[in-house]
């Protein structure tokens, strides 16, 4: 029994000295606690460009949706099956946690790191800039969203916020970025948009303005008028100014447009006939930029939803399929169509005169692409494409959709918005052309009460439930 | 070790008494027959002093003189006779065979089976190594009840061994591996990607290190009373191995082994043969079936096979209809730029698995002395897979030796070394480098496989049927898989140590104690090939593990008789575990620049960081335990342990756990009943606890690449939580065993009930919080079943002898609680891994642990989808299915109703036969084959005629009363459908008309698993030859046939490895038959 004692003794001296440490091995040697915030928002700012760049069928089906292009063999996305790839879920999840959430933590760090108050503003306004711009694209998928209460990982079942009333939240945010704005540094080579050029984002944040005072045009048309009049003497005024994310020639940087059509030596996608017939109707100059030939040396396009045969016809063009191709986030083109929207719709303090910012749009935007200044002249001669003061929306849909060609998501926001160019859905589509993107299974799961709030709030969650911008 | 300790036991008595003693009583220990009992104990009465029985059942002692001698051994009586010189003393036997079983249980400590108070099931070596195959998990197979063994059809893949169902929602559920006392790594170095069917390679686990030559028993214990000893280590059961040790004499055994192994055709793809290359009517000739072009240059347009379509819903075969196929645009091919008619491939995917061979060699020495034993082994086996260049090397070497320092004090010492070496392990899941991929659902059925391997040998160039065109000779989705096997290859290696130094001191009759020292160490490589030429971006991937983990043991044994009917064993133990594990995973970026060259210097870009883990661990525990027996007949036991683990944050590090056991030979108290030759009752009741992972503590930030010269991090995506708690699982097992009839019958019923909760868990939350999880103790798991173990012996003459043993689990899961914070937010369901076609494998609420969500069809008159009648599916007008828009619906359970196994083993004279059954009920299985496989019109039931006699896939226009399929169902007024789908394009019959559930099989199978036939060769003939003390030769046969099943084309047992994600097949292996032949001589 001595010798029980003894080692029992023994044991518990060995346990105690152990005790110290035991703790102290839990730390992870290989991965910090603490970063610099510029390298979260620059994850951040890429993640961003990618989700809205990327043709992965799983992410991003936009273009397919508005019928720039579609699919040859296998052609479940372009006749509109989103569930079966989880799509509007790996939307939402990557908008929250890829972006979203690097921006906040950014956000959370930036006052406890940079010490001079100027940059420090500037960074925070930055952020907050790109937070809006990325809700901007929450709210227009499917309509109310987690806004007030996300975010938080206190509330792991954040409300969904109505979006008419979140809309105007996120433009007081972006008064206040607007305002704190100032002369100095910001985010400098972090900022792989505009080089932490503050002048820019200043820009960039009042074409922003005005972008979301035409999404609430249709039902707050005063409010509308009042925040474009405001925004419109500091938006963006040539193509030197457009936002561009810069890919890199290498992977993992390079363009996802790439990854997907050139790297993966896959043979998915073919341009449609309704894009490439609208733009030879009018010998659009961008033809060949946008396109490559097809199997007889013309142009043409696939039938959206159909199969069609890969070698057959036109596909995008080389430029838009190289690894560094850039992104557009936000163009002068884009702008000068919203300005035009504006004073179409009689807006009082904006300047200018309808067909003349819709021709600087058409312009910027051939110019943009590559085309010349000449051809856009004579391309705005033609019947087709010369500006209609008596359906707006006409021109300007049909024009806005075409310079949106490699952005699927603006492109299907606008559309649903002007309701032009007039798309059909496939015959074997599941469904009409989607207005909205059903809210993702893993809200039906983990956030079901506020799932179904929602779902009645925004009329009923499925594809055909019109969004509160979209009231025609 | 039982006699070990009896002869150290009397070693040192005698060294105590010698100088007492007065006398020398001697004599003969025997059975009711006469013959000897070797160790049978001997014992002076009233005193410590005894010995044990030699071999020929005699025994010399000093003694008191006029002393008494208590003589006893296991299953016999107990007798107490006067000292005396040569008396012979006949022990009758007291009842079962069951009594004289010698189990091992937690830490190695030996029980008589008789005072166990828990389940615990014992599997000879002999049973898990007839086949003698590379990988004798696989063998556990049918061999307990409660052990749920899935395998893969992979070489050298994972085997999924879990114990009374799955208790963690999200960490591993694999049982614990336990050799000789020691925690034996059973880690599987595949990735996520590779568990979730988006390609990889299963490299096995690491418990398939263990020599199968060296296993002397297998003892399965499968509930938390059992294992708590174990700690955290012990909490999803534990598979305890008992390796052979060394017999007194020289003795040498040399086992020669080869074995050939090839598909089961059952489980292999059948195609059509009516139909070609094609996704339907929408080419370019005026037919709409084939491309058209000027192949020759003349100006004329001819019949091109669409090469770059990957599947066969073209065109009908025509053997007058000359086209352009693939080999027509190989300017090395004799039918370059010529024709051939349109006819199926004569040879098809069947013909690209191979014959395999297995070969096994093993020798072992061994002796034992009074002073000590040491043993020396040696398996070699070399194995090959059914796919081209693909093999398996394992050098396994195994050494122990222990030396008697002193009477009371022995030394040992184990090492194992084993080496693995792997070359083109198959490639799994959805991927181009698997070739079932392009077998089972990606396929055109007019390619030739001969061709293909013809066309691949002439220049060892990626000549594929799959062209991106005739004008762009790049494989556009599948290499010619004879290119891929033989140039994007794996190789990997994995050196293991395992081994341990022992001091076991012997202070008295009843306290013995033991020091070990115990490591277990592997490193491992995986490298990946993906050749120039190649499907997708050329490029080379290596990782590096490297796994140690140290125990260090201190735990002393009291085993003393209080009274001559009250026996006490004590234990107390002190066990220090450290963990370390790391790795470092990198890959070439963009290409490779130098083709053949397989090097990170060889990337085309620069490189990405490599991905780094280093984790370190420990955890330190203080156990102890009681054993109460009285009369042999009631057994009490208790033990307790308390662990701190570094895992945890400080303030929750430290845990206790009891655990609390009896057991009640109650006929021991009714000997009238003559056909009742054993019986008892046992009860217990324990908890288990269990600390974290590495790091799930503290929140880091992930590295990323850099975006040129801009550094990123990211916020990492599952937040940790400094608050976490120890998990814990609370079981209650009744268990009945029963003897019947002379022993004839045996039976074993195990009823149990355990339900694990606070589990630490990342609990997937609402993403609008920018994370998809995180860690929280939350969530309930229950298990229930029943476990029973039959046995019958039908006939038992002296030279006939039949068993019988029949094994039956029945286990019942439910997801109890996922997290509820008790104000109305709660979570219903957590998403274990997502798959394929929109299915995932879920933790839900309610339901079954791991059961399949997916889309569904819809019901008539059963919007919740609750009764799922498969006649009130209802049906659009166009003939096809309506399917619902969510998949969130629950489409399948996984879980087996119940498993059973039916094994029979004859021995006549030198002969012995045996064979298995091994029988799955039910759990349901996804079948991604069906699902694309179905599509693109691979196999029979997408040709051929529908009822009314008309071709199935014929033109929507000729589809009312004539072609087409009729879907049974409902139209949308609940009226039976009457509607014809056209089926004259792909997808008619697989994912793209149909939900997922329309592709859930009930995964059942009866299964032929093994069939043993041996002989031993006569003793004379043995001895004629001399050198020889005992030859013998046998054949096995394994998994010969699948006598039933339900899942089309395949396997239901395939899966993608070993652990959570079960129920989901994709791109599957076939199965594989073995028929293996060995000898083993005996010097």
């Amino acid at each position: 029994m001595k010798k029980i004692l003894i080692y029992s003794g023994l044991v518990c001296i060995l346990l105690s000295s152990c005790k110290k440490d035991l703790t102290s091995l839990n730390v992870d040697p290989k991965n910090p606690s603490a970063v610099p915030a510029y390298t979260l928002f620059t994850y951040a700012q890429k993640n961003l460009s990618d989700n809205l760049a990327s043709p992965n069928v799983n992410l991003n089906i936009f273009r397919l949706i508005t019928q720039a292009w579609t699919e040859t063999t296998y052609t479940d996305e372009s006749n509109y099956d989103i569930s079966t790839r989880n799509i509007p879920q790996n939307w939402f999840h990557s908008f929250y946690r890829d972006v979203l959430r690097n921006l906040e933590d950014a956000r959370n760090l930036i006052p406890g790191e940079v010490v001079d108050p100027i940059k420090r503003k500037n960074q925070l306004a930055i952020v907050d800039v790109m937070k809006v711009y990325s809700y901007h694209y929450l709210f227009t998928t499917f309509g109310n969203v987690p806004y007030s209460e996300a975010l938080n990982l206190e509330n792991t079942q954040p409300k969904y916020d109505d979006a008419k009333t979140a809309y105007t939240s996120l433009m007081t945010t972006l008064n206040t970025a607007i305002g704190n704005m100032a002369a100095g540094e910001s985010f400098g080579s972090a900022d792989i948009i505009y080089g932490g050029d503050i002048a820019m984002w200043k820009k960039f944040a009042n074409s922003l303005k005005l972008k979301m005072a035409l999404m609430m045009a249709d039902y707050d048309a005063a409010a509308a008028a009042t925040a474009a009049a405001a925004a419109s003497t500091g938006v963006f005024t040539s193509n030197a100014d457009n936002a561009k994310f810069a890919y890199l020639g290498a992977p993992p940087n390079t363009n996802p447009v790439w990854v997907n059509l050139v790297q993966s030596g896959r043979k998915d996608f073919v341009v449609t006939s309704t894009i490439v017939n609208q733009m030879t109707a009018n010998s659009d100059p961008r033809i060949p930029l946008f396109f490559t030939t097809d199997a007889g040396g013309g142009y043409s396009g696939g039938i959206p939803g159909a199969n069609n045969n890969y070698a057959t016809f036109s596909k995008p063009s080389l430029t838009i399929q190289a690894e560094a191709f850039p992104y557009t986030l936000m163009d002068y083109a884009e702008v000068e169509f919203l300005l035009a929207e504006a004073v179409a719709r009689g807006f009082a303090g904006v300047s200018g005169t309808a067909a003349g910012h819709y021709a600087n749009a058409v312009t910027a935007s051939i110019t943009d692409w590559g085309g010349s200044t000449g051809a856009a002249t004579t391309y705005l001669t033609q019947p087709g494409v010369v500006y209609n003061p008596a359906n707006y929306k006409q021109s300007i849909g049909t024009q806005k959709w075409l310079a949106m060609f490699d952005r699927g998501h603006d492109a299907w926001t606008e559309w649903r918005r002007l309701d032009y160019p007039a798309l059909v859905a496939p015959p074997t589509a599941l469904s009409t052309i989607p207005k909205r993107f059903t809210y993702p299974v893993s809200e039906q799961n983990l956030n079901k009460s506020n799932y179904d709030a929602a779902s009645a709030a925004v009329g009923g969650d499925n594809v055909a439930t019109k969004l509160w911008f979209d009231k025609f | 070790m039982r006699k070990k300790l009896l002869l150290l036991v009397c070693a040192w008595a005698m060294f105590n008494i010698a100088s007492f003693a007065q006398t020398t009583a001697t004599g003969k220990v025997v059975d009711e027959k006469g013959a000897a009992i070797a160790g049978a104990t001997v014992l002076e009465k009233g005193t410590n002093n005894g010995t044990t029985t030699s071999a020929d059942g005699s025994y010399s002692i000093k003694v008191k003189s006029g002393a008494s001698l208590v003589i006893s051994a296991i299953g016999r009586e107990t007798k107490t006779v006067a000292a005396g010189s040569g008396s012979n003393v006949s022990l009758k036997s007291t009842a079962a065979e069951i009594e004289e079983l010698t189990v091992s249980t937690a830490l190695g400590i030996k029980r008589s089976k008789n005072q166990l108070p828990y389940a615990a099931q014992v599997v000879s070596g002999e049973d898990v190594n007839r086949a003698r195959s590379g990988n004798f998990l696989n063998n556990l197979s049918g061999a307990a009840a409660g052990l749920d063994i899935r395998q893969t059809n992979t070489m050298g893949g994972s085997t999924n061994v879990v114990l009374r169902g799955n208790k963690s929602i999200s960490g591993s559920n694999q049982a614990l591996f336990v050799v000789d006392g020691v925690p034996y790594n059973n880690d599987a170095p595949a990735t996520g990607n590779q568990r979730t069917g988006r390609g990889g390679y299963d490299y096995g686990n690491n418990a398939s290190d263990i020599n199968p030559d060296d296993i002397e028993s297998i003892t399965v214990l499968k509930g938390p009373a059992a294992t708590a000893l174990y700690g955290s280590l012990g909490f999803n059961g534990v598979i305890l191995i008992t390796t052979k040790k060394a017999k007194k004499g020289l003795g040498v055994t040399v086992n020669t082994g080869v074995s050939f192994t090839s598909i089961d055709k059952s489980t292999f793809p059948k195609y059509q043969k009516q139909y070609g290359a094609g996704y339907g009517l929408y080419y370019e000739d005026p037919s709409g079936y084939f491309l058209f072009r000027d192949v020759q240059g003349n100006g004329t347009n001819e019949l091109v096979v669409p090469t770059s379509e990957d599947a066969s819903y073209g065109a009908p075969f025509d053997p007058n209809l000359q086209v352009y196929h693939w080999d027509a645009f190989d300017p090395n091919s004799p039918n370059y730029k010529k024709k051939k008619p349109w006819i199926p491939g004569a040879n098809g995917p069947e013909t690209f698995m191979q014959n395999a061979t297995n070969f096994n060699n093993s020798v072992f020495i061994e002796n034992a002395t009074d002073k000590g034993s040491f043993k020396l082994g040696y398996t070699r086996n070399d194995e090959k897979g059914v796919l081209p260049n693909s093999q398996i090397n394992k050098n396994l070497l195994t050494f122990s030796a222990s030396y008697n320092v002193t009477d009371k004090l022995t030394a040992s010492a184990t090492m194992n070394y084993s080496r693995t070496d792997g070359l083109g392990r198959y490639g799994t899941g959805y991927d181009d480098k698997n070739p079932m991929s392009a077998f089972r659902q990606w396929w055109q059925t007019n390619v030739d496989l001969t061709d293909l391997e013809a066309a691949y040998n002439r220049n060892k160039q990626n000549i594929t049927w799959n062209w991106a065109d005739p004008t762009d000779l790049v494989p556009i989705y599948w290499d010619n898989p004879y290119f891929l096997r033989y140039q994007s290859f794996t190789t990997d290696h994995r050196n293991r140590y395992f081994g341990n130094v022992m001091l076991n001191y012997k202070a008295n009759s009843w306290l013995n104690i033991m020091a070990r020292v115990a490591l277990d160490q592997y490193d491992a490589m995986q490298e990946g090939r993906d050749a120039v030429g190649k499907v997708g971006v050329s490029g080379y991937t290596r990782s590096n593990q490297n796994g140690q983990q140290t125990n260090f043991d201190l735990m002393a044994n009291i085993d003393k008789n209080i009274t001559s009917k009250l026996n006490f064993k004590g234990l107390l133990g002190l066990n220090i575990r450290k963990d370390e594990y790391n790795s470092i995973a990198a890959g070439t970026n963009g290409g490779l620049v130098v083709p053949g060259i397989y090097a990170l210097s060889n990337t085309k870009n620069p490189l990405n960081a490599p991905g780094e883990f280093y984790g370190k661990k420990r955890v330190d525990g203080v156990y102890a335990g009681v054993t109460f027996t009285y009369d042999n007949m009631l057994t009490l036991d208790a033990t307790v342990r308390r662990d701190a683990s570094s895992t945890l944050p400080d303030g929750n590090n430290k845990y206790n756990y009891p655990a609390i056991s009896g057991g009640f030979i109650f006929s021991n108290l009714i000997r009238d009943y003559s056909w009742l030759s054993y019986g008892k009752l046992r009860a217990n009741y324990a908890t288990v606890g269990k600390d974290g992972g590495y790091y799930q503590v503290r929140n880091t930030f992930t590295p990323q690449t850099a975006f040129g010269t801009e550094n990123m991090f990211a916020t990492p995506t599952t937040s940790n939580n400094p608050n976490l708690r120890p998990e814990r699982t609370k079981s209650t097992e009744v268990g009945l065993e029963l003897a019947l009839f002379k022993n004839k019958v045996t039976l074993d019923v195990t009823y149990y009930d355990a339900k694990s909760y606070d589990q630490i868990i990342p609990v997937s939350i609402s993403r609008a919080t920018g994370y998809n999880a995180l860690y929280r103790n939350s969530g309930t798991v229950q298990n229930k079943g029943i476990e029973i173990s039959l046995g019958f012996t039908p006939v038992k003459t002296n030279n006939l002898t039949w068993n019988v043993r029949i094994n039956y689990t029945r286990n019942r899961n439910k997801v109890l609680e996922l997290f509820d914070d008790g104000a109305g937010n709660k979570i219903d369901n957590i998403v274990l891994g997502t798959f394929q076609g929109g299915v995932s494998i879920n933790a839900a609420l309610g339901q079954p642990y791991g059961v399949i969500r997916g889309a569904d069809f819809k019901y008539f008159g059963d919007p919740n989808n609750e009764v799922r009648d498969p006649n009130m599916r209802i049906v659009l007008a166009n003939g096809r299915y309506d399917r619902t828009a969510s998949s969130n619906f629950v489409i399948g359970d996984p879980n087996p109703d119940w498993l059973g196994s039916f094994r029979n083993s004859l021995t006549y004279k030198n002969f012995s036969f045996g064979f298995l059954i091994d029988i799955r009920k039910g759990g349901d299985v996804f079948s991604l084959d069906q699902y694309y496989g179905l599509a693109t019109g691979l196999y029979p039931e997408t040709a051929g005629n529908n009822e009314l006699g008309n071709p199935l896939r014929s033109a929507a226009s000729a589809f009312n009363g004539g072609g087409g399929i009729l879907r049974q169902g409902v139209d949308a007024t609940g009226k039976p459908n009457t509607v014809r789908a056209s089926a004259n394009f792909y997808g008619a019959y697989g994912y793209r008309y149909s939900p997922p559930a329309g592709f859930v099989y009930d995964g059942s199978f009866v299964k032929l698993r093994e069939v043993s036939l041996g002989f031993t060769f006569p003793k004379t003939m043995v001895d004629k030859m001399k050198i020889f003390k005992d030859i013998q030769f046998t054949l096995v046969g394994r998994n010969l046939w699948i006598i039933d099943k339900n899942l089309p084309y395949s396997d239901p047992e395939e899966t993608y490895g070993a652990g959570n994600l079960q129920g989901y097949q994709g791109n599957a292996y076939p199965a594989n038959r073995t028929i293996a032949a060995n000898f083993k001589f005996t010097f």
